[in-house]
């Protein structure tokens, strides 16, 4: 691994423990990883391993029980959920198996959805969003409405939202598994593209063959990291 | 802030998708509104109205009549009383303390003509001393009858303010004559316009006035007396007491028998008046809250059914790093909106029904008694209404929402 990189994630002994009635879950058992900038990783895993809990305290939307969690040298594990939220906002973009659009807006106004959440002018919105769905190639379709979009596209409107803010890392959850295979292996590509530009990806996957074009691969099994390579 | 208001935009832009239902929901706040603007604006207007009847009877008067003034009072136990005796007047001067003039008033409705246009106005006879004691208008063009023309009984009138506009076209009515139950009359002054009032037929300006001893020699044929009698106004209880007392010796009425006459003056109105008001106050005002409330629990519904239906929004919206407070701002915002819509309806109702009835030939519902400054205070006030019902309607939805867990509410199917 690439140690002369920096280092955005550091991950130290976190576990994750959900209490169902009387049983106890561990979701995370104990699990370090260390994330550099500009990696490009896929997490796999079986329903249940645990790779969903660890992407959503990766992407902090849930805080470890035990551990340190450090995004970017911040600890991450003791901050509350407004300073969570403003992480989420600037640092994290977010890509959905679903692609998670909201049907009444435009691309435009989908995409501009986290801005609307950070300080900038509507001026400088606009121009990020514009240059956001340039960059996924639907600088044509910004005033279609999601109803208005083939999957592919859908899914390349997500991709520019979680663009638009310029985060540090970008989380996809599955982003090719609502989509049939000629879109799903074009949204791939932009992936590999975007690695190549310098963005760190974080994918989950249950797919060997979407592991594959990945330049690290994290298995997960029953809570604890079985596989980094 | 800036954000801030970003958020009530989302809040708005969400209604915008759900007008129908935005609609029915805040109809309830509509009614309310409605109730209650038009519950104030009749009491504002009766309060107006009622005002100026008291200055028509005057706060400095005592009035001697049959009947007391109440608005419950016993037809039949007043009916037989004996008629007011211009006489009494004489006992009144003499003996009384607190009185400082006097005057009769007797009262009938007659038909006026001039041309060929006739109309009914209230006649009042009364002496040359009631000059002084007009009250709630003047003599503005023209002057009163003498002594002389009393003692005469000269036909000559002082009119009210109807009779210009009503027989003369506005122009001045002064040394013109008209017939009134077809004797003639010459209109030697005119009275200041009043206006409308809770007197009966609705105008204070119908009115003519002309010496009492003319009235009896040409309209003796129906009508009643009252003694008008001039005091302070801070005597008024102390001088109706004496009165009273007066008035038992002037008809020989023995010790223990009741009354057979009836010491009124405007304060016994005020106090009808005021229970009279606060009794259609308190029933506006009680179907207004109740609609308030209902109308606060329907938005509160259609704001659980807006954030179950967008739980996954609020997920998403969360996850691309709206806070709490966001989500919080725009339901809230979204709840007030609501009212607010509601609210708006309600003020355009009222403005139309306003100016529907002021439209309508019903001079006692005259429009023009909703005075100006009405509209800004009442969209103040609605405004206001609305905010807060809306904050409070919204709260614990919009809490709800902002309290959702990004994680869970993402998996929202």
């Amino acid at each position: 691994m690439a140690k002369n990189k920096k280092e955005i994630i550091a991950i130290q002994s976190v576990s994750k423990i959900y209490h169902l009635g009387e049983t106890v879950v561990k979701a995370l058992d104990n699990v370090s990883l260390s994330i550099y900038e500009n990696d490009y990783i896929s997490i796999m895993g079986p329903s249940g391993s645990g790779k969903s809990t660890l992407m959503n305290i990766i992407g902090c939307l849930d805080v470890p029980t035990k551990g340190d969690y450090k995004f970017n040298s911040e600890l991450i594990s003791e901050m509350n959920d407004n300073q969570l939220a403003n992480i989420r906002n600037q640092k994290i973009g977010f890509v959905f198996q679903t692609f998670n659009l909201l049907p009444k807006l435009n691309a435009m106004q989908n995409v501009e959805v986290p801005l609307i959440y950070s300080s900038l002018g509507k001026k400088d919105r606009t121009e990020r969003v514009e240059e956001a769905l340039s960059i996924v190639g639907l600088q044509d379709r910004m005033t279609h409405k999601p109803n208005e979009l083939s999957g592919g596209q859908r899914q390349r409107v997500a991709i520019a939202r979680a663009l638009v803010n310029k985060p540090s890392i970008i989380l996809a959850d599955e982003p090719t598994g609502n989509l049939d295979s000629k879109s799903g292996n074009d949204i791939l590509k932009f992936f590999a593209k975007l690695h190549k530009a310098g963005n760190t990806i974080i994918m989950v996957t249950h797919e060997e063959s979407v592991a594959k074009l990945s330049k690290r691969r994290i298995d997960i099994f029953d809570g604890k990291i079985a596989r980094d390579e | 802030m800036n954000n801030f208001f970003k958020n009530i935009l989302i809040g708005l832009f969400s209604i915008r998708s759900n007008m129908t239902r935005v609609i029915l929901t805040s109809t309830g706040l509509t009614i309310g509104i409605f109730t209650v603007s038009l519950v104030t604006a009749s009491i504002s207007s009766i309060d107006k109205e009622f005002a100026k009847s008291m200055d028509y009877y005057g706060n400095d008067k005592i009035y001697v009549g049959t009947w007391p003034w109440s608005f419950d009072f016993d037809w039949w136990k007043y009916r037989n009383r004996p008629k007011i005796e211009e006489s009494s007047l004489e006992y009144i001067n003499q003996y009384s303390e607190y009185v400082t003039d006097v005057s009769i008033k007797k009262n009938t409705w007659t038909k006026a003509s001039f041309g060929n246009k006739a109309s009914w106005l209230q006649l009042n006879g009364v002496y040359p001393s009631y000059q002084d004691m007009l009250s709630g208008t003047e003599i503005v063009n023209g002057r009163f009858f003498s002594q002389n023309e009393w003692e005469l009984q000269r036909r000559v009138i002082i009119v009210g303010a109807s009779v210009r506009d009503g027989f003369f076209e506005g122009k001045d009515p002064i040394g013109k004559k008209i017939r009134l139950n077809n004797v003639t009359f010459e209109i030697i002054g005119e009275l200041k316009k009043q206006g409308m009032g809770m007197v009966p037929g609705g105008s204070l300006d119908s009115l003519v006035l002309m010496p009492s001893t003319t009235f009896e020699r040409i309209l003796t044929r129906w009508g009643f007396d009252e003694l008008v009698l001039q005091t302070n106004p801070d005597n008024i209880p102390l001088a109706k007491e004496e009165v009273g007392m007066i008035m038992r010796v002037a008809r020989k009425i023995p010790p223990g028998d009741d009354d057979n006459f009836s010491v009124n003056s405007a304060d016994a109105y005020q106090t009808q008046f005021n229970d009279m008001k606060n009794a259609i106050a308190g029933m506006g005002f009680l179907v207004t809250g109740i609609s308030l409330v209902v109308s606060a629990i329907g938005i509160m519904n259609v704001m659980f059914v807006s954030v179950r239906e967008r739980t996954r929004e609020i997920g998403l919206r969360k996850a691309m790093g709206a806070t709490n407070f966001n989500i919080l701002t725009q339901f809230l915002s979204e709840a007030v909106a609501i009212a607010i819509i509601g609210g708006s309806v309600g003020i355009l109702l009222i403005r139309l029904t306003v100016f529907g009835i002021s439209s309508f030939p019903i001079a006692s519902f005259n429009g023009s008694t909703l005075p100006v400054s009405f509209d800004a205070i009442l969209i103040f006030y609605t405004f206001m209404v609305c905010v807060v019902i809306g904050v409070l309607a919204g709260m614990i939805p919009a809490r709800t929402a902002a309290n959702l867990n990004p994680i869970d509410a993402l998996r929202d199917e």
